[in-house]
Parts: structure tokens; C-alpha cells; sequence
């Protein structure tokens, strides 16, 4: 028992990250914007898609490279043509255009790719485990946690010092001092929901190497990135990253002795934060 | 000041009148629908066009239109030509499947319903076409209690049972593998029923379950139970999952190796999951409803041919077999009772025998008295990557065919008790 309990944790770890990537995404767009972007998972199926469409003329390391920059590209022209129009306004607003626009992406997929679930094969080097003990330690699940770690740790970076990570964090505090100060709000709107949209779209280009890639692959996944924004805290991008970990591990730890709650406990995780502590683990008070 | 400007912006007259009209509108519209629909045959069909399970809805929808422009073609029913109306039921919303099959039964009048992929939806469905009393075949939706506990006079199934399922494939798996399975089973009606299913075939043949996961519909991550499965060092492992569920349960499941170190098998198995897999993750051993590659049955091919046409070029699937059999079904049960009245057709229905052009399968397929369900034949076998030079969409290799009157349960075991109106 203990050792499908450590294993189960050392898994839910590895999802956990996942999700996190998910959440950093929608939590730059929350942060910056307050933008509730509903469709965060459909243009994890964008991602997922255009890999599918690149595969045969990039190969699974040019679709995994040129995929999220192509989806980021989609994410400004919407933002450009779509979101901009609600800024300051009500966030359900927002809400209501992302949640229509999560549909659109939907049939949009299912008509120019089909309802069928396309195959999509990663290198079988990546595709086995690296231990007959651990075998659930495929060499995917580990490249997929090392790349995270990697855009986890080039996001902070570009956060801390680049011009535009620095606008971005000083537009989180307070957006009319940025604005007053010169900066051109408009395009850092643009360029931050942009950069969400990039993670979404290599959280794509993620999953369809474990995952069905269908119209609706993003629907399962966009709900547990909501909750690990809730459970780290709104407003805090180190608080999603320790709620996407969180959860990733309580469902795993859940499974092991009641399955079908595996689920369900994200949702109880996210009421007994907002009951217990509504900013969140590392979220500030009154942000929101 | 203000009411003055805002009662210039719209008079009274003008209020008054729009009000006249969109309040005749309601009456008017049935007048002209019906207009229409004295002429036509109307089959409604509800079924998921969204979510999940479109891409069983869709292929069941294009068998249907293929059934609705061939009896079109040969002069419709009862000489009036065939309406097929189509809603999307979603996936897996009740409340939507069963507005969605009122909106066909009460505005438009159909003189058939069909629909639904989803266990659940099918149920919900079938309890509502009763209420109503309305004609109504289940194509594909599986679970025992629509021909079984909840059996209703003016229900009938196109495809197999859950329970005929595992009975065809249950002695195989004991015999190949043996008598120690760990079930990973989707939680919902069809998931349960599968198992409820092996569980008593394992009972009888004195096997032990090891343990069971039901998992949600629509998980993406099965490591967890994986895990698990693999802890308990089963001779089968046996996977009963539905759609997109299968599809990411048997890619990490050869990701994680264990598809060499236990057997994988299941019940129901599907060409459009099989299509969705990489080559490597496919194999097991499974039950399909029907296949598209039977040398030396009478009409297939033709059926392929055509399906290609209608389908840019994919072969026709299981899905795509009920709904082309479901539609026949209700021209030939019409022609049968020279009636459409609900209680005429159901009892045309009896023991009614599908012809070759329509089975398409060895055996002849009927719809057994007592319970509604068409018995078919099943076809066992195991999934495999498309032989090379072969056609990419040969993805199953059969090995075994079942009556499915010998799979199935006695009538008087399935729970159906069936009550006709006076």
C-alpha cells in the first residue's frame, strides 16, 4: 500500500505540473486583464490540432516548437479583434464571450478536422518506461516535467527581467500608474494574453502525446486549472504553479482508495480554500 | 421629460402591434409545418452531434440518411417519401435529450424516434417515448434495463446488450488468460452494466475479481488506476470504457509497458476508438457489433461502397450500421403492419426478421418477442495496426462470430416485463 501511495504521489506530481502549465496560462490573462478566459482549453486543442497538422512536414520536435507560437498568434488576433472590448467592464462579461467562444473553437476544430480522434504518436524512445519497477516513469512524463520546469522557470525569468515581464507584474499591481507612466496598455494587454495563449497552446502539443485528440480534449482539463488558481491563490503565478502541483497529487493520492472521487476531490479542495482561506495559499488578501 | 423621450422611441401603436403579431405568430407556424408534414414521413433522430460522442453520432447519422435515400429511392413508406429531422441530444445531458425528444414528438410530429448513443439518454428517452407513445428504436445505446427492467412496449434496440456482450466474449478471456481480472469501468450506466456483466461470468466460472476503478466519464488520466491494476498482478485486465476515455486509457497503458505484462481485453470496442490510436496501442482482445470486412456476405461491400461515398471515404463503422438498420427497421415494420399507429408497428416488430440488404451480417438478425432486442451476431476478435499493403482502416482481426441469441439472456432473466396498452 505504501508504495502504490508513493507512487501515486510521484505521478500526481508529474499531472500536477500539467495542470500548472494549464494554470499559469489563464492566470496571466486573470492577472493582467481580468479576463476569465473560459476558452484556455480550446486553444489547448488548437495546439493539439495544428502539432497533428505540422507532424508530417516538421516531425514531432519542429510541431512541438512551431505549434504554441502559431496558437499564441491566434490568441493576439482574438484578443486584438474579441477580448479588448470588455477590458474594465464586468468580468462575467468576459465570462460570457470566452464560454461562446470556447464553443466556436469547438465546432471550428470539429469542422475542419473532423469528430474523429486523430492518432497522434510520439517517439517510441520517449514512449516507454525508464524502469520496470516505475512504469509509470515514461520517458514522455519525465521530457513533459522537464519542459515545464523549463517554461515555468524561462516565465519567471521574463517576468523578473525583461521590459515586458516587468510592465506585465507592474500592470498586475496597478494598471492606471503603468499607463500614465507611457506604456502602451493596449499592446502589453495584447502581448500578456498572448503569452497565456502560448502555454495553453504547448500544454496542447502536451497532452495529445497521452491523450485522444479530439474536438473536446481541452474540456476536462480547463476546470482543474481554474481550481489550481482558486487552491495557490488569484494573482499569484507561484501560487498556481504549488495549486496545479496540489491537486495533481490529491487526485492521485485519492485514487488509490476511492477512484471515482479522484475527481471530485479538486472540488473539495477549492471549497475547503474558499471557505478556510478564500485569497488562496499564496494569493494577496483583497486582490480580488 | 423622460417618458415623453422614451415614448417617442417606440409608440403605443407600434408596440401594440408587434405584440398582435408575435402573439399569432405560435398559431400560425403549426398550420404551416403541418402543411408540410402531411406529406412526408417524419423520423426524428436524437442523438449526440457535440461533445464525446460525436463521432458515434455522426457515423450513425450518416447510415441513417444512406437507409432514408434508399427508401426514398425504392418509393419511401407506405408511398409517401421519408423527412429525417435531426437534434443534437449533447453527450451526456439528459434534460437536453429529452427536450430535444419532445420537441420532435410534440412540434414536429414524427411518426418514428430514434436515438441514443448514451446509456443514460437512451433510458431517459425511452421512458418519455412511452409516456407519449411514440414508436422508438434505441440503436445504440447499450445498457440491459432499455430492452430489460425498463423494457417498454414501443421500445426496441438495434444493438447488442451489455450483457450479450460479455457473454460472448467471457469464456474466451476465462479459457486464453484466466480467472483473475481487475476492472477499470467508466461510471455510468453502460459502464456498470458491462461489468455487473463479467462479474456473474466470473462467478460462474468460480474466478476472482482482484478489484475494480470506476472512473469518471471524460477522465484523461488513467496512471492512477494503472497503477493500481498493475499492483494487483491480474491475468486480464479488463478495460470497460467508453469514446475518448478508451482512446487515453490504451495510450498510457502501452506508454507504461503494460501492455506486455498483462493481457488487455474488454467488451465493446469500436472502430472510430481504434482510429483514434497510434499502431502500437493497438491490440486486445474485444467484441465488435458489426464489420465492415466480411468476405462472402451478400451486400456489404455494396454497403461499403456506398458508405465511402457519403463518408469521404471511411469505411462504415458499427455506429454507422445501426443507424442505417434502425431506419430500415421502421420501413419494414410500416410495410409489415400497413399502419404507422405506434401499436401497429410494435406488433409488426415481433419476431420480425431483418432481410440480407439490411442485416448485412451472417445470421439473421431479429427482433426477439418479449423483450424488443434485435438478436445479431457478435464478432470477437482482437484489435490490430493495419496490415501492411492492406486497408489503413482494417484496425480489427476477427477471429470468432456469436449468435446473439446465444449470448443473450433468457427473456424471462433480463427483468423485462412487458406491458402493452389495452
Amino acid at each position: 500500500m505504501s508504495q502504490l501511495l508513493l507512487f501515486n504521489i510521484v505521478n500526481g506530481l508529474i499531472i500536477g505540473a500539467f495542470y500548472a502549465l494549464m494554470a499559469l496560462g489563464l492566470s496571466l490573462i486573470l492577472n493582467l486583464s481580468g479576463v476569465i478566459n473560459f476558452a484556455h482549453g480550446g486553444f489547448l486543442a488548437i495546439g493539439g490540432y495544428l502539432a497533428y497538422t505540422l507532424f508530417p512536414y516538421l516531425g514531432f520536435w519542429g510541431a512541438l516548437i512551431a505549434s504554441p507560437f502559431l496558437v499564441a498568434l491566434i490568441g493576439i488576433l482574438i484578443e486584438f479583434v474579441l477580448i479588448r472590448w470588455l477590458y474594465g467592464r464586468d468580468p462575467l462579461y468576459s465570462l460570457l464571450l470566452t464560454f461562446g467562444l470556447a464553443f466556436m473553437i469547438e465546432d471550428g476544430t470539429r469542422f475542419i478536422w473532423g469528430a474523429q480522434s486523430l492518432p497522434y504518436q510520439i517517439p517510441s524512445w520517449l514512449a516507454a518506461p525508464l524502469s520496470t519497477e516505475l512504469f509509470f516513469l515514461t520517458g514522455y512524463r519525465v521530457f513533459m516535467m522537464i519542459l515545464v520546469a523549463a517554461v515555468v522557470l524561462g516565465l519567471f525569468l521574463i517576468l523578473s527581467y525583461t521590459r515586458l515581464g516587468l510592465r506585465i507584474r507592474a500592470g498586475t499591481l496597478d494598471l492606471e500608474t503603468v499607463s500614465v507612466l507611457g506604456v502602451n496598455v493596449r499592446v502589453l494587454r495584447n502581448l500578456n494574453f498572448g503569452l497565456g495563449i502560448f502555454l495553453a497552446g504547448l500544454a496542447g502539443v502536451l497532452a495529445v502525446g497521452m491523450l485522444g485528440l479530439e474536438p473536446t480534449v481541452g474540456d476536462n482539463l480547463i476546470m482543474p486549472s481554474f481550481i489550481a488558481i482558486i487552491v495557490g491563490g488569484l494573482g499569484s503565478l507561484p501560487g498556481t504553479l504549488v495549486g496545479g502541483l496540489l491537486i495533481g497529487v490529491a487526485s492521485g493520492i485519492t485514487s488509490v482508495f476511492l477512484p471515482s472521487a479522484s475527481e471530485a476531490v479538486m472540488y473539495v479542495m477549492m471549497a475547503v480554500v474558499l471557505i478556510a482561506r478564500p485569497r488562496g495559499i499564496l494569493g494577496e488578501e483583497g486582490r480580488f | 421629460m423622460k417618458s415623453s423621450q422614451i415614448s417617442r422611441g417606440i409608440g403605443r401603436r407600434t408596440l401594440l402591434r408587434t405584440g398582435a403579431v408575435a402573439g399569432l405568430l405560435p398559431l400560425a407556424r403549426p398550420f404551416v409545418l403541418s402543411a408540410r408534414a402531411a406529406d412526408t414521413i417524419k423520423i426524428g433522430l436524437d442523438n449526440p452531434l457535440t461533445g464525446t460522442f460525436a463521432a458515434l453520432g455522426k457515423n450513425e447519422l450518416i447510415g441513417a440518411q444512406l437507409a432514408v435515400d434508399q427508401i426514398n429511392a425504392k418509393g419511401g413508406i407506405l408511398g409517401r417519401q421519408v423527412e429525417l429531422l435531426v437534434e443534437d441530444s449533447t453527450s451526456g445531458d439528459t434534460a437536453t435529450a429529452v427536450q430535444k425528444a419532445l420537441k420532435l414528438i410534440e412540434r414536429d410530429n414524427v411518426n418514428f424516434l430514434i436515438g441514443n448513443i448514451n446509456s443514460a439518454l437512451a433510458q431517459a428517452m425511452a421512458n418519455t417515448s412511452f409516456e407519449k407513445g411514440v414508436f422508438h428504436i434505441v440503436p445504440g445505446g447499450h445498457t440491459d434495463s432499455v430492452t430489460g427492467k425498463q423494457c417498454h412496449w414501443n421500445v426496441f434496440r438495434v444493438c447488442n446488450t451489455t450483457r450479450m456482450e460479455t457473454n460472448s466474449v467471457s469464456k474466451l478471456l476465462l479459457d486464453k488468460y484466466g480467472k483473475k481480472w481487475y476492472f477499470i469501468t467508466t461510471d455510468y450506466a453502460f459502464g456498470h452494466s458491462l461489468q455487473d456483466g463479467f462479474e456473474a461470468s466470473l462467478a460462474a466460472a468460480g474466478g476472482t475479481k482482484l478489484g475494480a476503478d470506476f472512473t469518471p466519464l471524460g477522465t484523461s488520466e488513467f496512471s492512477p488506476n494503472l497503477i493500481k491494476a498493475q499492483s494487483t498482478n491480474p491475468d486480464a485486465l479488463i478495460l470497460l470504457l467508453a469514446g475518448d476515455d478508451m482512446i487515453n486509457c490504451l495510450k498510457q497503458t502501452v506508454q507504461f509497458g503494460l501492455d506486455k505484462k498483462l493481457h488487455i481485453a474488454g467488451a465493446q470496442q469500436e472502430l472510430e476508438v481504434n482510429k483514434g490510436l497510434p499502431p502500437n496501442a493497438l491490440f486486445g482482445d474485444w467484441v465488435f457489433e458489426w464489420y465492415w470486412k466480411q468476405p462472402g456476405v451478400p451486400h456489404v461491400e455494396e454497403f461499403v461502397a456506398d458508405i465511402r461515398k457519403k463518408s469521404g471515404g471511411s469505411v462504415p463503422t458499427a455506429r454507422t450500421w445501426f443507424g442505417y438498420a434502425a431506419i430500415w427497421t421502421c420501413q419494414l415494420a410500416a410495410e409489415k403492419a400497413k399502419s404507422l399507429k405506434p401499436i401497429d408497428l410494435a406488433k409488426a416488430m415481433q419476431g420480425l426478421v431483418l432481410p440480407p440488404e439490411v442485416a448485412l451480417m451472417p445470421n439473421n438478425p431479429y427482433y426477439r418477442i418479449g423483450d424488443n432486442q434485435l438478436m445479431p451476431t457478435l464478432f470477437i476478435g482482437h484489435s490490430q495496426p493495419a496490415p501492411a499493403g492492406g486497408d489503413p482502416e482494417d484496425l480489427f482481426a476477427v477471429t470468432q462470430l456469436v449468435k446473439g441469441d446465444e449470448a443473450a439472456l433468457p427473456v424471462d432473466q433480463t427483468g423485462c416485463k412487458m406491458e402493452w396498452p389495452s
